[in-house]
């Protein structure tokens, strides 16, 4: 089980971005991270995978706990051998490495495995990867590029997902299928997932429990289903207005709801 | 045609060991995007630490090679742990400056410990001769040529087919995706640097084989350089095949038209590169989507 307590991180010592954000992740679970640009979201990733170190960033206060043991503060390439494995923003590949050398890389740190098998696995997951497999990966369409960032995570046999934002930028058919395999995934390997969306409507749809960020703080959790019903999440997630239809802009109040948890 | 055999067998002589070094450079800079100046002077600090086993304690041949090679990984590993190291997240301009000066401080090593008269001459490989047509070979350069090709061989294939090249070439392509899928970035980079140190002391090795252990190789080191320019600084296939060609250039251009000549040949031939293909022959572009 993933555990964030209170956590807080400063970027170059004064910048504060999160100011406190406590979250579970349960195992097997698919949890979602919701909020709007700048809220913390893939900060809160980072900070989970150490990643932040590269940034200056640094968690200040409050611990993250993994299994019983605080990971904080730990090397991003310890985290990641610990199996938690984050599949970052913006498709990034190893542009002019092709398709099956960026998913080797991504089983490197796994000790005997049996590459072929899990390149088969990943291949299954998303047959079209393997029709590619010997193309450079930096021309890939986004599609393509976003399954094979997922597949090379894959190939780390990971216990835990941070996904950040998959649907970025991509056709709704394929962020749909790529929603579709994260939780097979999910299903079939136990892995848990955490993922970070402003697609909000598709990321309510296959999680059980879903956080809401605003300005470095969680705003609101719970379980999906009933975020999915929340009078606030509906107006400024998933633009529906009161009687659930889609809104019309003709008819726009020109006074914001008030969001009640502020 | 004699005299011109005889040029362009020199050429590609010097050319293999120009291109044994390039690959060391083109490795940092691949992995580190670090254009690391200081690959001739490394090449001379290895040499001269070779020539300290073979010609100063006088051991066996392959035993001051096998004590050597240690020795030249364990320099690139110190220079990069040294002086880079620290510098990892600061501009790359003020690693590529520090490798400048690192040169001058690795230079006034090898006079400080060496001197700075040329070395006693040692023999590394046997002498003879050997007749290709009217052209004559020394055994020596043959040897030197040899030598550098096969150990380029192993290291392209090294790059291409195994899990340590793989992931070097991952590195050269972001840091960060790397350390997100769990592997040590810095510890690649000392490995890179290590191998670069190999690279440049086996190249000082062949040089000082052939034209004398003294403080001038670095100089002749330093044309790895336009080398790997040449060849395109992101493949170790042209840094070969720019090394070659930078030899023969040379070799040509100071047989025919006179000594002084021939090195400032090869960067008038770097520039004219660099005007037409600025990646160089094997370099790789920069994938831009549209």
């Amino acid at each position: 089980m993933l555990k964030l307590n209170n956590v807080e991180v400063k970027y170059v010592g004064v910048i504060l971005v999160l100011r406190g954000v406590s979250l579970e992740v349960r195992d097997g679970a698919i949890v979602a991270l919701l909020g709007s640009n700048g809220a913390g979201k893939t900060t809160t990733l980072k900070a989970i995978s150490g990643l932040l170190h590269t940034e200056l960033g640094e968690v200040t206060a409050g611990s993250i706990e993994y299994d019983g043991s605080r990971i904080d503060g730990m090397d991003p390439e310890q985290i990641a051998k610990r199996g938690i494995i984050q599949v970052m923003e913006g498709r990034q590949v190893l542009g002019h490495l092709n398709v099956e050398e960026n998913l080797l890389l991504g089983g490197y740190i796994v000790k005997n495995s049996d590459i072929k098998k899990d390149l088969d696995m990943v291949y299954d997951y998303f047959p079209k990867l393997k029709s590619l497999r010997h193309s450079t990966s930096g021309y890939l369409s986004g599609g393509e590029q976003q399954m094979l960032v997922m597949g090379r995570a894959m190939m780390a046999h990971p216990k835990i997902m941070l996904l950040d934002e998959p649907s970025l930028g991509l056709a709704p058919l394929i962020v749909d299928e790529i929603f579709d395999i994260v939780t097979r995934f999910n299903a079939e390997e136990k892995t848990s997932v955490l993922i970070v969306e402003q697609n909000a409507r598709a990321a309510l749809s296959i999680t059980e429990y879903s956080y809401v960020m605003e300005n470095g703080r969680v705003v609101l959790d719970g379980p999906s289903s009933k975020l999915a019903d929340n009078e606030d999440i509906k107006e400024f997630y998933l633009g529906l207005s009161k009687l659930g239809e889609k809104k019309s802009y003709r008819q726009v109040k020109h006074y914001k709801r008030r969001k009640r948890w502020l | 045609m004699e005299f011109f055999g005889k040029i362009v067998a020199a050429g590609l002589m010097n050319g293999a060991v120009y291109g044994l070094v390039a690959i060391g450079f083109v490795l940092i800079y691949k992995s580190s995007s670090v254009l690391n100046f200081s690959q001739g002077y490394m090449l001379l600090l290895g040499g001269y630490i070779f020539w300290s086993f073979r010609g100063g304690l006088r051991l066996d041949l392959f035993l001051s090679l096998l004590l050597t090679l240690p020795c030249a990984f364990l320099m690139g590993i110190l220079i990069e742990r040294i002086t880079l190291r620290p510098l990892i997240g600061q501009p790359l301009l003020s690693m590529i400056t520090v490798t400048i000066f690192l040169s001058l401080v690795l230079e006034g090593v090898a006079s400080l410990f060496w001197g700075t008269y040329p070395l006693e001459q040692i023999t590394i490989f046997p002498k003879g001769a050997l007749k290709l047509g009217k052209t004559v070979l020394t055994t020596e350069s043959l040897f030197a040529f040899g030598l550098a090709i096969v150990v380029m061989m192993v290291l392209i294939f090294f790059f291409r087919y195994t899990r340590l090249g793989l992931s070097m070439r991952g590195v050269a392509e972001g840091h960060e995706i790397m350390q997100s899928m769990g592997i040590s970035v810095k510890r690649i980079l000392t490995i890179c640097w290590g191998i670069a140190g190999v690279a440049a002391t086996l190249g000082g090795i062949l040089l000082g084989g052939t034209l004398g252990f003294q403080l001038g190789l670095s100089h002749i080191g330093l044309l790895a350089i336009p080398a790997a320019f040449i060849g395109g600084l992101e493949s170790p296939e042209g840094a070969v095949l720019g090394g070659l060609l930078i030899g023969l250039i040379e070799s040509i251009v100071s047989g025919y038209v006179g000594k002084a000549a021939g090195v400032p040949a090869s960067y008038i031939v770097l520039i004219v590169v660099m005007l037409f293909r600025p990646y160089g022959f094997f370099g790789l572009e920069r994938i831009e989507r549209v």
